[in-house]
C-alpha cells in the first residue's frame, strides 16, 4: 500500500517535471502567458473592488476584508488551475477516445489524468491573488494577526484548492455519460469562485447551505477569512470550524474519489 | 446579392437551433450568473438608498439586461474567425463570391438573432420570475431600445471580428483576442454598471466603443435616457459603429490583398 502510494508519488513527480521543463522551454512565451493571466485576474478583482467607490459597505464588510476574502479564494483557486489542468481538459481526452489508451497502462488513471497537465501560466492567478492580499493588508491595518489566524488562512486557501480540484474531477466523471463538456459544471467552479468572492452571508439560505455543506467551497475562503477577521458563521457555527478545512476537503475529494472510480468501471469508448 | 447574405444569416441562425444542450446549460450558467451578481447590489444597497441615480430595482434590472445581451453582443470569447486563419480554412471562405466582412457579418446577425429569442429572453425572464424586476412598461421605449440594441449587435459583430482578423499578421493572437475581451466585459458594465462607475473614471469610459456595446441599450432599456442625451448616445454609438466597421473592411482588405496562409 505504502509502496504503491510512493511509487505514484514518484511517477507524479515525473510526470510535472516532464511537464515543467518543455513548459520552460518557450521562456518568453510563458512569460507572456503569465503576464496576461494575471491582467485579466486583476481586472476582475478590479470588478469586485470597484463596487466600494460608489458603496461603503457590502452588508458590513468593507473594502479590506472583501479583498482579503477575495484573495483568499482567488489563491485556492490558483492552486487548483495549476494542478487540476489535467482534470479539466480531460473531456478531450474522453473525446478523442484517448481514455482507452489510459486504461491500458500499468497505473492509476486518476494518477494519469491530473498527471498529464501542470499550467504554469496560472502562476498568473496565484500572483494576483497574493497581490489582492497585499493590496486587503493595506486597508486592514487595524487587524490584529495571530498565529492561529495566519495558519487558519493557509490551511484554509491549500483546503480549498483541493476542494476546487474536487469539483473538477466530479465535473471530469460527468464526461464519461456526457462526452462533452457541461458548462453547468462551470456553475461550481467558475462560479464557485465568484460567489466565495463575496462574503456568503450575501446570499440566500440555499445558495449559503450548498455553498457550505455540498460543494464545500466556502471552507476554502469564507470560513478562515470569518476566524481571520473575528467575525461569526452563518447557522450559527463556532468559528473553530475553520481548522476542520482539511477535513472537509478530505472526506469531499473522497466522495468525488468515489464518483470518479464509479465513473471509470462505467466508461463506454467514445469510438467511432 | 442581399439575397445571398440573407441565406447565410438564415443558415447560421439554423445551426444554432442544433445546439439545444448546449443552450440550455449556457441559460442556466447566464441565469446564475445573474442571481450572483443580484445578491451583489442587493448587499451593496444596504449600505445606501441611491447611487448615482439608481435605485435597486433600477441596478438589478440593469444587471439583468446586460446578462440578457452578453450572449448577443458577445464581446468576449469568440475566435471563430480566428481559428479559420490559424487553420488556413479561412481560404475556403475568402474564395467564395462575396464579400468577407459581410459574409460574417450576416452569419453573426444570424447567430444573434437566434441569441436574442433563445437566451436574451428567457434570462431576462427568469431574473423578472426570481428577482421581480418587471419590465420597461412605456411602449415609446421599446422601438428606441430595439434601435440601440441593433446597433450595439452590430458594434459587437465589428468588435469581434476585429479581434479575430488580427490572426492574420499576429501568430499568437489568441492571447490579444483575450486580452480585448476581458477590457470589453469590464467596459460594457458586465461585472458592475457604468452609471455607478467613479466620476472621473465614467467620464474616459463612455467615450470609448465599449460604451455602445451594451450599456447604452441598458440605459435605453432603463429609460434612464431623454431627449438630447439619448440622441448624443445614439449619436456616439452610430459613430464608434461607423468607425470600426470600417477599420474592419479596411484591415479585411489589406489581408486579402496578400494573404500568406498558414498551414498545408
Amino acid at each position: 500500500m505504502i509502496g504503491g502510494l510512493l511509487s505514484d508519488l514518484s511517477l507524479y513527480g515525473r510526470l510535472i517535471g516532464m511537464q515543467l521543463r518543455s513548459q520552460a522551454q518557450y521562456k518568453a512565451n510563458l512569460v507572456i502567458d503569465i503576464g496576461t493571466y494575471f491582467f485579466i485576474t486583476s481586472a476582475e478583482f478590479f470588478g469586485v473592488i470597484i463596487v466600494f467607490a460608489s458603496f461603503p459597505s457590502l452588508l458590513g464588510w468593507h473594502l479590506g476584508e472583501v479583498a482579503l476574502l477575495y484573495s483568499a479564494t482567488s489563491m485556492a483557486f490558483g492552486l487548483s488551475e495549476l494542478v487540476g489542468a489535467g482534470i479539466d481538459n480531460f473531456v478531450e481526452t474522453i473525446r478523442r477516445g484517448e481514455f482507452d489508451r489510459v486504461l491500458l497502462r500499468p497505473v492509476g488513471a486518476f494518477l494519469q489524468v491530473i498527471g498529464s497537465d501542470f499550467r504554469l501560466r496560472r502562476l498568473g492567478r496565484l500572483s494576483e491573488g497574493l497581490l489582492a492580499f497585499f493590496v486587503s493588508l493595506h486597508f486592514l491595518v487595524g487587524l490584529h494577526w495571530t498565529l492561529a489566524k495566519v495558519a487558519a488562512l493557509l490551511i484554509g486557501v491549500v483546503s480549498g484548492g483541493a476542494i476546487f480540484i474536487s469539483v473538477l474531477l466530479l465535473g471530469a466523471t460527468v464526461c464519461f455519460w456526457t462526452v462533452e463538456t457541461t458548462e453547468m459544471v462551470n456553475i461550481f467552479t467558475y462560479g464557485g469562485r465568484e460567489m466565495m468572492s463575496y462574503p456568503i452571508t450575501i446570499y440566500n439560505r440555499l445558495m449559503q447551505t450548498i455553498f457550505m455543506f455540498v460543494v464545500p467551497v466556502a471552507f476554502g475562503s469564507f470560513v478562515p477569512i470569518s476566524y481571520v477577521l473575528d467575525r461569526p458563521l452563518p447557522f450559527g457555527l463556532p468559528a473553530w470550524l475553520a481548522f476542520c478545512a482539511p477535513i472537509v476537503a478530505l472526506v469531499f475529494a473522497l466522495v468525488s474519489g468515489l464518483f470518479w472510480r464509479f465513473g471509470v468501471r462505467h466508461y463506454q469508448s467514445s469510438g467511432s | 446579392m442581399l439575397r445571398f447574405y440573407f441565406e447565410v444569416a438564415r443558415t447560421a441562425f439554423r445551426r444554432q437551433l442544433i445546439y439545444r444542450w448546449a443552450n440550455l446549460s449556457g441559460l442556466l450558467t447566464n441565469v446564475f450568473w445573474g442571481v450572483l451578481l443580484s445578491y451583489v447590489i442587493i448587499a451593496l444597497f444596504h449600505s445606501r438608498p441611491v447611487a448615482a441615480g439608481y435605485d435597486v430595482t433600477d441596478t438589478l434590472r440593469y444587471s439583468w439586461v446586460e446578462q440578457s445581451m452578453i450572449m448577443i453582443i458577445l464581446p468576449f470569447g469568440w475566435y471563430d474567425l480566428l481559428y479559420t486563419i490559424r487553420s488556413g480554412e479561412v481560404v475556403a471562405d475568402l474564395s467564395k463570391p462575396c464579400d468577407f466582412y459581410w459574409y460574417w457579418f450576416s452569419r453573426e446577425c444570424g447567430r444573434d438573432l437566434y441569441y436574442l429569442l433563445f437566451r436574451g429572453l428567457p434570462a431576462y425572464t427568469a431574473g423578472m420570475l426570481l428577482f421581480g424586476i418587471g419590465v420597461q412598461g412605456d411602449w415609446r421605449v421599446w422601438p428606441i431600445f430595439a434601435c440601440s440594441l441593433a446597433l450595439g449587435a452590430m458594434l459587437g459583430i465589428a468588435f469581434r471580428f476585429l479581434y479575430n482578423v488580427i490572426a492574420f499578421w499576429i501568430i499568437e493572437a489568441r492571447a490579444v483576442a483575450v486580452l480585448a475581451g476581458t477590457l470589453a466585459l469590464f467596459f460594457t458594465g458586465s461585472y458592475f454598471p457604468l452609471p455607478l462607475f467613479p466620476a472621473p473614471l465614467r467620464a474616459i469610459v463612455y467615450w470609448l466603443p465599449f460604451n455602445g456595446l451594451m450599456n447604452v441599450p441598458t440605459e435605453v432599456f432603463l429609460g434612464k435616457l431623454g431627449g438630447l442625451s439619448l440622441l448624443f448616445e445614439l449619436g456616439r454609438q452610430s459613430f464608434w459603429l461607423i468607425i470600426l466597421t470600417f477599420v474592419a473592411l479596411a484591415l479585411t482588405k489589406i489581408a486579402t490583398r496578400r494573404v500568406t496562409v498558414q498551414g498545408g
